[in-house]
């Protein structure tokens, strides 16, 4: 029932994001342009090839890249916040953040202009670049005495900071490319076309259904390592899986739309405010709900002027992350 | 006794069953429908608008002889390298910088130009034109939706590169313009007059300009040159001026000054340390026009030590027309070379053409 719910904001989604823009499209002529072009109903053509080119190469793509990448940071979202047993812990939280945003920069600062695959070589080497930290951070927290989780987390902080500081370094040489790289960390969807649409959709797809059969392991690990092992669940296996298949969604969606925050921590919460913790059912609708919301930031961002997604997304969830902080107080568990 | 939840969730299908049922749908959906999307590959796009990764047919530029060689369609080669190919003579012209738009104008395609930057000053007439672009941003959907055919936009990241591909992306032809120097910005007037058939009149204004910049260069050429510091910027606390090898270093020396520069050619800022040990004897202020005055200068801290301070050598400029390569340049240079040698006699001006 919930899943009819949110496939059904999913769809509203969907024809508002395609009629709103800075040219005003008559709403008509942009559900009979859907109509004509992908359900091959014989319309006769009332729309000049302008509109046309907006609403397809244009809108279209912008508005399903959003539900992707939504989709893409609520499953990473929950699914880091169960591996970690922690309820502030984002898509980001183990230097795929910093990865990317470091692998854009030198992107936008080496003198090489190709094409990769019409990719894109900032969201190649951002890609590339998440998935290079998340790595790094894997094998550097193997070493050492402290349990896994801590250890993890506290080398993603220290691999992030470097990062960070690679960014800032390259940030500073950049010179008159800084915008483009400081709008890949505002994070966007006005780079989002469809060869990197359907690109990065067969990825997010499998990894996400992959990390929803894996639901099971994933409530198992939330009971603790013992237990979990009691119910038979081999903790390093699927951990070292679910973090693999978390952090492969995760790098994809920051590739293609640069660091949109507050998607992965704030959706799985709600979600599990609405039904419980279970695995079963927060991953799969994080995912709508995910998917939902950044699409309506999208489009809320549009309306607002063509300010950065990042920024509505961050004025959204920072006073719901406050709200967290302050449930948690009071005994609020993962 | 009633059916226990997860027996009815089961019969009902778990969320993610229905979740993975909904997307293989959505999926087969796409996988059937991409026979008729736009763009997998963007030349594929069944909208009629000039691709720009057509293969570019060679046909030869149109000399201005009264021959029949239809001078469209053609393949020009822009200051980034890239090949752009016009199908037709545009019609629907945007400019995403200002020397652009003062280029097109001087030419006589300001008719065909229906929008630009909300950032152009010059000519009026361009002033009160729609706005498609800003200082950070460039709005692709409102380009596509004035049915543009040709951009012309500034390199080096002067407009975002990724709103010029996605421009190209959706089939409209984008010349980039870049000029490294005053060569370069002849070069470009005459690229823009091609791209817009008005290959004529291009090399009519380059001629004229030419020969006011030799104009200018040979009167100076044989006086003493002064250390001339030529401020951009300082309202921030880091003072910016000509960069090495940059043009507007190369309209200073044609003006008859010895520029100083920042000892890179990507860097346009310079440190107050190796400003004092250039030990500038003129200052020319850019930033005359916002409000930055000679008096202003003198009381800076660490600037008193210099020639042109304790000489009183502070003038302000007009920035618009030095540092804008557009066809106002010989303007600007003429301007230059008063302020850097006042007792200069210059012929008289060939006129541009009158802008309408």
């Amino acid at each position: 029932m919930l899943v009819g719910v949110g496939v059904a904001a999913l769809v509203v989604a969907l024809v508002l994001g395609v009629g709103v823009g800075t040219v005003a499209i008559d709403p008509g002529d942009t559900l009979r342009i859907l109509g004509h072009r992908f359900l091959g109903l014989d319309i006769p053509k009332t729309w000049s090839d302008a509109t046309e080119t907006i609403v397809v190469d244009l809108r279209l793509p912008r508005v399903l890249t959003a539900m992707l990448v939504g989709c893409a940071l609520g499953v990473a979202g929950a699914t880091f916040q169960g591996l970690l047993r922690n309820p502030l812990a984002d898509p980001y939280v183990l230097g795929t953040a910093s990865g990317a945003a470091l692998g854009a920069a030198i992107a936008v600062i080496i003198p090489v202009r190709f094409v990769i695959l019409e990719f894109g070589l900032i969201q190649a080497f951002a890609f590339v670049g998440a998935l290079a930290a998340i790595t790094a951070v894997y094998k550097l927290s193997r070493i050492g005495g402290l349990s896994p989780l801590t250890s993890l987390l506290l080398t993603g902080y220290a691999v992030g900071s470097l990062l960070a500081a690679g960014l800032a370094m390259a940030m500073y040489v950049s010179g008159a490319a800084l915008r483009q790289i400081f709008n890949y960390l505002l994070g966007s969807f006005d780079a989002a076309t469809w060869p990197r649409f359907l690109a990065t959709l067969p990825i997010i797809m499998i990894a996400s259904v992959l990390i929803m059969l894996r639901a099971r392991s994933l409530n198992g690990l939330l009971l603790g390592e013992q237990a979990a092992a009691h119910l038979g669940i081999d903790v390093r296996r699927e951990r070292r899986i679910l973090l693999a298949l978390a952090s492969l969604v995760t790098a994809a969606a920051v590739a293609i739309s640069g660091l949109i925050g507050f998607i992965g921590l704030v959706v799985p919460h709600v979600v599990r405010l609405i039904v419980g913790p279970s695995a079963r059912l927060v991953l799969p609708l994080s995912a709508i709900g995910g998917a939902a919301l950044l699409a309506y930031a999208d489009i809320l961002a549009r309306l607002a002027g063509g300010i950065p997604v990042g920024v509505v997304t961050a004025i959204i969830g920072a006073p719901f992350f406050l709200l967290i902080l302050r449930r948690a107080r009071t005994g609020y568990e993962v | 006794m009633s059916p226990s939840p997860s027996r009815s969730a089961r019969r009902r299908g778990t969320p993610a069953a229905q979740l993975a049922a909904f997307l293989s749908v959505l999926v087969l959906m796409l996988v059937a429908c991409s026979g008729g999307t736009a763009s997998v590959a963007p030349s594929a796009s069944p909208v009629a608008l000039a691709s720009p990764t057509a293969a570019p047919t060679a046909t030869p530029a149109p000399s201005p002889s009264p021959t029949t060689i239809p001078a469209f369609p053609k393949t020009l080669t822009d200051d980034q390298g890239t090949a752009v190919s016009l199908k037709a003579e545009p019609k629907k012209i945007v400019s995403l910088t200002p020397a652009s738009t003062e280029i097109l104008f001087a030419l006589g395609a300001g008719p065909r130009v229906v929008a630009t930057t909300d950032f152009d000053d010059y000519p009026p007439a361009a002033v009160a034109l729609p706005h498609v672009a800003s200082y950070t941003s460039v709005d692709v959907e409102k380009i596509v939706g004035l049915g543009t055919d040709l951009v012309i936009a500034g390199g080096n990241s002067f407009n975002d590169p990724a709103a010029i591909a996605k421009l190209r992306d959706v089939g409209v032809p984008v010349l980039v313009v870049y000029a490294p120097d005053t060569k370069g910005v002849l070069k470009d007037i005459e690229l823009i007059g091609q791209a817009v058939g008005l290959p004529a009149a291009a090399t009519d204004m380059t001629t004229k300009m030419q020969a006011g910049f030799d104009a200018v260069s040979s009167a100076t050429a044989g006086l003493t040159k002064p250390k001339t510091f030529y401020e951009l910027d300082t309202s921030t606390g880091t003072i910016y001026t000509l960069a090495d090898d940059s043009f507007s270093a190369e309209m200073v020396t044609l003006a008859g000054g010895a520029p100083i520069t920042t000892g890179s050619k990507t860097d346009f800022s310079i440190p107050l340390e190796k400003l004092i040990a250039a030990n500038p004897e003129l200052i020319l202020l850019g930033d005359g026009a916002y409000g930055v005055t000679a008096a202003q200068v003198k009381a800076r801290p660490g600037w008193k030590v210099m020639t042109a301070v304790k000489n009183g050598a502070i003038k302000p400029v007009n920035d618009l027309i030095i540092t804008r390569p557009g066809p106002r340049l010989v303007e600007g240079l003429r301007e230059l070379a008063m302020a850097i040698h006042p007792d200069l006699v210059l012929p008289s001006a060939v006129p541009i053409p009158p802008v309408p």
